[in-house]
């Protein structure tokens, strides 16, 4: 754990200037196995200390991989030179960030360092079962993965705060064979927040999800291609989260939104169904606790939920404190930095689409020909908000019912033309939160949604 | 600095071999980062980044283990040591573990390790000023121009000392073009240099790849599904075709699971006879290439396909060991495709019905090669003649067929401090509107 030895160091920030000094630790273990094999068998543990400075529209900012009072002084010198240099080189003459008022947020969990036994132990039981279980597999891998972010915020005016986030996932990857020799892989993520050991207290509990990822590569492995052409199709809570995060989140983000996204033009106006509601979770969503819970962000805002389409309305952006005064809005938490040597961006934390009424078997019951998707390996998305995922799982839907499994194709479209479209939503929310979100440095983000029924572009084989 | 880097790696080689380690190796990386960043096309911030960075593997009993930190006070180095010893305990003995034994002490040099930031500052200016002006249409989502310079030491208990100093600016650029409500989609353009002599819009195919964005503000539907001739950019030509080859093909991944479909066609013909792919981190286009891999073996220059045949897996010693084939020359991604005879508006010409792709957006490609994703930033040729930027328009095929249907070779070469790839046109690729 981070000592918070930096408090002296406030006396050092500059009167005329904002500055925030931030102490980190990332830690990170992992374990890979393949076909039986320990391939990656690792541990990483990252720290030191940034600073960064605000000056009349401009920031400087410096780090030092040391986490001392010394590297402290030395950072908090160098990011108010860099801000000099950025004012007297390039200055916009913008007036002082609206203060936040000075709050404090402890530390209000402890976490342990896991020895590297316990993850190799937890795969070796899981790769028996698999062995045992899953016959007719032509590969099997296996990973064990924790990371977690500990923070020591200190700001001029705003929250000062010491946060950790850990979470620990284990990720199932199965490849079979189609009949005529090609492979196809599935993949599957089982964990969240919290350390490994708290999440992973007996392999038996991952048995049925293992089980249920052999059903779904055997059904796949006799799969058809989708038929090419625009479809009407039930997204499933996974492929919503998915929609939410790449095609509508980014494009709502304030620096996005400035650097020419599709959004800029949109806020106020209808983008998507009236049965259409997302936001931006900060820590609690639909009474319990999100995925990824934030409370501070990385400027010292105490973070809350951001709306961003109301019954199909574009509501918000999400902002760090610079961009919300630009655009007149209140900042809601979004300045997020994955290590110490990081400054802040505008980060998605929870992003979800707010559930319906509808359920599941009903809306596939009111498809006569469509398809089924599930689960998407990878996506990404335009700042036109045109966005392209990989659909890893899916099924058929032929008279209402489910039919055969669908072997690897793609979605596309653009994001609130397909949102307009959307007429069922389901009464359940899936999250999902293994995943990295890339933009300059990566960050976990939870993400997630209810199964929608809407018409979207199938790229077929 | 040197000798500092170098006696922590002396202790961290000693702390490992009395804990019982029979093989360690470790790399102690000091590094600083200057960095302009613009957003929205207005400068945003400087940031200036003291860093270090300590890798440790070790081997006990053929069980491996590794820890990274970023401290050099001896008491955190020798506590990494002794996790990295238990790390190695708890895994499972694996005979295929391997290492570079031929001991010596070579010294590499590479790019300019001094940072000049008022020029930095300057061309990054300039390179803000000359889109303006050359392409008042782009708005600059983001801008990151930085130099990086950093000295290291690789060391094994097998003898062998790498010392390391590098140092290389690199620009990188995301925009969109705009008019009123409407926008493009966006692109990246990026360089790494070694020394800032030239305006950097004049650098890779900067120039180029701005004015082409600049034409995608209006679009055209693609009408019918066709099969046709697909020309790819060298930025799609990677996402499509050399990460397929890569990830699924030949590398250590898919050939220690089995599921690479070339895994039985070493020297034997997989692409048109006129290709060659090669991994070159020596070649001048490598500004700052791979000197050793991360086995501590020395990198050489290689080819995976010569002559349209396959000659070589892109394997590591491990993965080498794993498989019975040939460790490959480099671990690292410095990829070249020698140049062809044609320039790039003949190759437009020779083109009937078939598209221009500049950026990919799909997914993970199949094991068997198979892709099927959107062609962003693209555009329609038809007789000769590129038509109009094209909206929404997918595209699909399987790599290896395209591999043995390639229709021509570009004269005009991406050259951006990492690898040398030019515009390759493959027939037979569907493509599909929305």
């Amino acid at each position: 754990m981070l000592q918070e030895i930096m408090s002296g160091q406030k006396a050092a920030f500059s009167a005329s200037a904002h500055t925030e000094l931030r102490g980190q630790l990332n830690r990170s273990r992992r374990v890979s196995m393949l076909a039986g094999s320990i391939v990656s068998n690792s541990r990483t543990d990252v720290s030191g200390v940034s600073a960064r400075v605000y000056k009349n529209g401009t920031y400087g900012f410096s780090s030092m991989a040391e986490y001392s009072d010394e590297a402290a002084r030395t950072v908090l010198q160098a990011a108010s030179e860099n801000a000099d240099f950025m004012d007297r080189h390039a200055g916009r003459g913008l007036p002082s960030l609206p203060p936040l008022g000075k709050k404090s947020r402890p530390l209000t969990q402890d976490i342990h360092d896991v020895a590297q036994r316990t993850y190799i132990d937890f795969l070796r039981a899981l790769d028996a079962y698999m062995v045992e279980h899953c016959p007719g597999l032509i590969s099997r891998s296996l990973s064990a993965t924790e990371d977690s972010m500990e923070k020591v915020l200190l700001t001029s005016d705003a929250m000062d705060a010491h946060t950790i986030l850990p979470r620990s996932y284990c990720y199932l990857i199965m490849t079979a064979e189609t009949p005529d020799g090609a492979p196809v892989e599935l993949f599957q993520a089982v964990g969240g927040e919290g350390t490994f050991d708290l999440n992973f207290t007996d392999p038996a509990l991952v048995y049925p999800q293992i089980d249920a990822l052999y059903e779904r590569i055997m059904h796949k492995r006799e799969g058809v291609y989708a038929d090419a052409g625009k479809k009407t199709v039930i997204l499933g809570g996974m492929m919503t989260g998915m929609l939410s995060h790449e095609a509508v989140g980014h494009t709502v983000e304030a620096d996005l939104v400035l650097g020419g996204s599709v959004a800029g033009h949109c806020l106020g106006r209808k983008v998507a169904s009236e049965k259409v509601t997302l936001t931006d979770f900060a820590h609690t969503a639909f009474g319990e606790r999100c995925p990824l819970p934030v409370f501070v962000d990385d400027e010292g805002t105490e973070a809350k939920d951001v709306p961003l389409i109301e019954n199909g309305i574009l509501t918000g952006y999400m902002n760090s404190r610079q961009s919300a005064q630009h655009f007149g809005m209140e900042p809601g938490g979004n300045a997020r930095a994955w290590l110490f040597s990081d400054e802040p961006l505008i980060r998605m934390r929870n992003t979800a689409v707010h559930p319906g009424t509808d359920k599941l078997e009903d809306m596939i019951a009111s498809i006569d020909d469509g398809y089924y998707l599930l689960d998407s390996g990878n996506g990404q998305a335009d700042t036109t908000g045109e966005f392209m995922f990989g659909v890893t799982m899916g099924y058929e839907i032929k008279h209402g019912k489910l039919g055969r499994a669908l072997l690897d194709t793609t979605i596309s479209g653009v994001a609130f033309d397909m949102l307009r479209t959307v007429d069922m939503v389901s009464d359940t929310v899936v999250w999902s939160s293994s995943g990295f979100c890339g933009k300059k440095q990566p960050m976990p983000v939870g993400m997630g949604g209810p199964a929608l029924r809407c018409q979207v572009t199938i790229g077929g084989r | 600095m040197m000798k500092k880097l170098e006696r922590l790696a002396g202790i961290i080689l000693s702390e490992a071999k009395s804990l019982g380690a029979s093989f360690a190796q470790c790399t102690v990386s000091e590094d600083e980062t200057k960095e302009f960043n613009v957003d929205g096309g207005k400068f945003s911030l400087m940031r200036t980044l003291f860093d270090r960075g300590v890798s440790i593997t070790v081997l006990k009993d053929q069980r491996k283990g590794s820890v990274q930190l970023n401290r050099f006070d001896e008491d955190a180095v020798k506590a990494a040591v002794k996790d990295c010893i238990a790390a190695s305990e708890s895994a499972e003995p694996d005979p295929a573990w391997a290492f570079s034994d031929k001991a010596c002490i070579l010294e590499f040099t590479v790019g300019d390790p001094v940072c000049d930031t008022d020029a930095l500052f300057f061309r990054t200016r300039e390179l803000l000023e000359n889109i303006a002006q050359r392409h008042p249409k782009i708005l600059v989502e983001q801008m990151i121009t930085s130099h990086s310079a950093g000295l290291s030491v690789y060391m094994n208990t097998n003898g062998v000392v790498y010392q390391t100093h590098s140092g290389a600016y690199s620009f990188s650029v995301m925009y969109s073009a705009h008019e009123g409500e409407k926008g493009s989609s966006f692109y990246s353009s990026d360089v790494t240099l070694a020394c800032l002599d030239r305006p950097v819009i004049d650098c890779a195919l900067m120039d180029r790849e701005l004015s082409a964005v600049e034409q995608q503000i209006e679009t055209i539907p693609l009408g019918d599904k066709f099969v046709g001739t697909v020309l790819l950019a060298p930025q799609a030509l990677m996402e499509i075709v050399l990460f397929t080859i890569l990830g699924n093909f030949v590398s250590d991944g898919s050939l220690i699971e089995g599921t690479s479909i070339w895994k039985d066609r070493l020297n034997t013909q997989v692409a048109d006879p006129r290709l060659t792919l090669s991994v070159s981190p020596y070649k001048a286009h490598a500004v700052i290439g791979e000197d050793y891999t991360h086995e501590g073996f020395l990198a050489q220059d290689y080819d995976i396909i010569r002559d349209g045949k396959l000659v070589r897996f892109a394997l590591s010693q491990y993965g080498a060991n794993k498989t019975g084939f040939e460790r490959a020359g480099s671990t690292g991604w410095n990829l070249q495709i020698p140049a062809g005879t044609t320039p790039f508006e003949e190759m437009i010409r020779k083109i009937d019905n078939g598209i221009l792709v500049m950026r990919f957006s799909g997914g993970q490609p199949a094991p068997s090669g198979e892709f099927s994703g959107v062609a962003k930033n693209s555009f329609r040729i038809k007789n000769g003649k590129i038509t109009g930027a094209l909206s929404e328009t997918m595209i699909s095929g399987c790599v290896p067929d395209m591999l043995m249907h390639l229709r021509e070779i570009s004269q005009d070469v991406l050259e951006d401090g990492s690898v040398s790839l030019p515009y390759i046109a493959f027939d037979g690729v569907t493509v599909s509107g929305q």
